[in-house]
């Protein structure tokens, strides 16, 4: 591709994501705009704005190129993804906002009046922020590297240092508007070529290279426990993500908490037509670029592999601006959510302990991630997801919906769950990919099922430390909180 | 080290409902609050449950019926329609079936306590 087309588009893309940003610092002010908007951003805005900042470099780029690799198997990601959602929406989504708190562990410090507990879910969330930041800065290298021909640490930093600017200029308002922006964003990035593309192929009445079904590379196919596996971790996984999370509490109530996370339904299954039609097009079409070793890319490869001439390079920008939309967008909701965590536990809570906090949060994956090679990204992305259904979904649902929950229990049920999917990436990772038995590579189908056993049988058998604010936390959760004496 | 608690200025604070909590604390109250709880945690699990058996039942219908797989719509194989195209209504039918039951639920539970 034409660098210089790819490199605009980035800038083009950088910029609007800052001058939104900056619009928005206008209008916070307070510590509590920083950190939830004030609560004040309407449903549509702030479905969004979710959907904005869910759809990672492995929505945009690497359900594709997986689903290139590997054919219908890899339509799972696309479907867990959209389904964990329903979950959230199922279990998590109105009791967590009337929680009232602004992070995870304000949520299970209030619910198990533990400041122990406190302590361990923010070591979690962290930790899961970091992980799922490392992908994001991967896809950036990745783009960067083979759109303009630069070194792939451009891509990596430039992500960080807009990330920075972002939300250290505006807190959460600003990046309410920019997580907005960027959903809409990634959905014409990504429609307009490949409807271009159909349109194209369908036209000139162009045949087909190869059978969807037929497998462009000599990789044998995913096995049954690897797909339940693979589902568990997205189903579960969703409901635990901080900056996924954090997004509700800038509801006003718990209704439109509930239809907020409708209207995010709605727009990821319309977001994932899209991916799932690259997938074909590219398994159609363009085969060889399964076996060019960067599946990721695909997206990125082709509009210009089946269009060329000007008209694929425009597209071809297009869809490079996307991409960083995607990058920018997960990248900053993380950040935002881990700065609200770091700086409240550990800088003091605060605009400067804020604005601290967020460097401190982008910083650290960059330095990993410009150690550590990229790994296929809708992999990389759905391990992460069993990380969090391991450690931060059980401590959630049996919050919520089980009185019987003792601070003992969920420290316990976290630690496990956190050691053995962790343990799980990290022997995975040494073992390599190529020798890593299928229960290893993908550890949800029995990480979160132990972990989940262990918070129940460790608060069982500490009963006696439920805490006294029970009755009241459990009611505060689960009521409507419109006051009685109006409405009526 | 000191934690400081952050809030917005008071003229943006929502109405607190103190008098709605200690309401909803005695003994009649937590009945009521209980039940929700209960009807809550059911009407999620059954649509969970239900939209699971249809994510489990789409595979296997593709492994059931020979050659369904590969039978093409428009051009495009009816496995990639069925798990690419078709699972998303179903995830939007069970999200609002959930939603417009739980805020029934809630207003029942709002008559309910409100007549205490």
């Amino acid at each position: 591709m034409n660098p210089g087309i790819a490199a605009a588009a980035l800038a083009v893309v950088s910029v609007a994501t800052a001058v939104i940003g900056f619009y928005g610092l206008r209008i916070s002010r307070t510590t509590g705009d920083f950190f939830v908007a004030s609560r004040t951003v309407r449903p549509w805005w702030n479905a969004s704005a979710i959907g904005g900042e869910y759809l990672s470099a492995a929505s945009f780029l690497g359900v594709a190129g997986l689903l290139l690799l590997s054919g219908t198997d890899a339509l799972w990601f696309p479907v867990g993804y959209t389904a964990g959602y329903l979950m959230l929406l199922l279990f998590v989504a109105a009791p967590l906002r009337r929680s009232g708190a602004y992070t995870i562990p304000d949520f299970t410090e209030a619910r198990l009046d533990s400041r122990a507990v406190r302590k361990v879910t923010s070591l979690v969330v962290v930790l899961v922020g970091w992980l799922y930041i490392v992908p994001q800065l991967h896809g950036a290298a990745l783009t960067i590297r083979i759109t303009t021909g630069l070194p792939s640490w451009v891509g990596s930093v430039a992500v960080v240092v807009v990330v920075c600017l972002t939300v250290v200029a505006g807190g959460m308002r600003s990046i309410t508007f920019v997580q907005a922006f960027q959903y809409w964003l990634k959905l014409t990035a990504l429609a307009v070529p490949i409807l271009f593309i159909v349109f194209l192929l369908a036209g000139t009445g162009t045949p087909a290279l190869a059978p969807p079904s037929e497998n462009p590379t000599g990789l044998a196919p995913a096995g049954w426990y690897t797909n339940v596996s693979l589902l568990v971790a997205l189903l579960f996984g969703t409901l635990g993500l901080p900056h996924v999370l954090v997004r509700f509490y800038t509801n006003p109530d718990g209704q439109s908490a509930r239809r907020t996370t409708l209207i995010v339904l709605g727009l990821l299954s319309v977001f994932y037509l899209f991916p799932t039609a690259y997938g074909l097009v590219g398994r159609m079409f363009a085969p060889d670029l399964a076996r060019s070793g960067q599946p990721d890319a695909m997206v990125l490869l082709l509009p210009r592999e089946l269009i060329g001439g000007p008209a694929g390079d425009l597209l071809s920008a297009l869809v490079v601006a996307g991409a960083f939309a995607a990058f920018l967008s997960t990248t900053s909701g993380l950040v935002v959510s881990l700065a609200g965590v770091i700086s409240q536990d550990v800088l003091g809570a605060g605009v400067g302990g804020f604005r601290l906090a967020a460097v401190v949060s982008a910083v650290v994956p960059l330095g990993f991630a410009l150690m550590t090679g990229s790994l296929a990204l809708a992999g990389s992305v759905g391990l992460v997801f069993a990380f969090t259904a391991s450690t931060v979904c059980p401590v959630l649902l049996l919050g919520i919906w089980w009185r019987g929950l003792t601070d003992a229990g969920a420290i316990a049920g976290m630690v496990t769950g956190g050691v053995l999917c962790g343990g799980a990436m990290i022997a995975g990772s040494l073992a390599g990919a190529a020798s890593t038995p299928a229960w290893l590579a993908q550890p949800a189908a029995w990480s979160v099922p132990t972990a989940f056993a262990v918070m129940v049988l460790v608060s069982r058998a500490t009963a006696g430390r439920v805490p006294k604010t029970l009755v009241r936390v459990m009611t505060r959760l689960h009521t409507p909180e419109r006051p009685l004496a109006t409405g009526r | 080290m000191t934690r400081v608690r952050v809030t917005a200025p008071a003229a943006a604070a929502r109405p607190v409902t103190e008098s709605r909590e200690a309401a909803q604390e005695s003994d009649v109250g937590q009945v009521f609050v209980r039940s929700l709880i209960r009807s809550q945690l059911r009407l999620a699990l059954v649509v969970a449950g239900g939209f699971l058996v249809i994510l489990g039942a789409f595979p296997l219908l593709l492994a059931a019926v020979p050659g369904l797989a590969e039978t093409t719509i428009a051009g495009i194989p009816f496995d990639w329609i069925l798990l690419g195209v078709g699972i998303y209504p179903v995830i939007g039918l069970s999200a609002w079936l959930y939603t417009r039951t739980a805020a029934r639920n809630e207003a029942r539970y709002r008559d309910l306590a409100g007549d205490q």
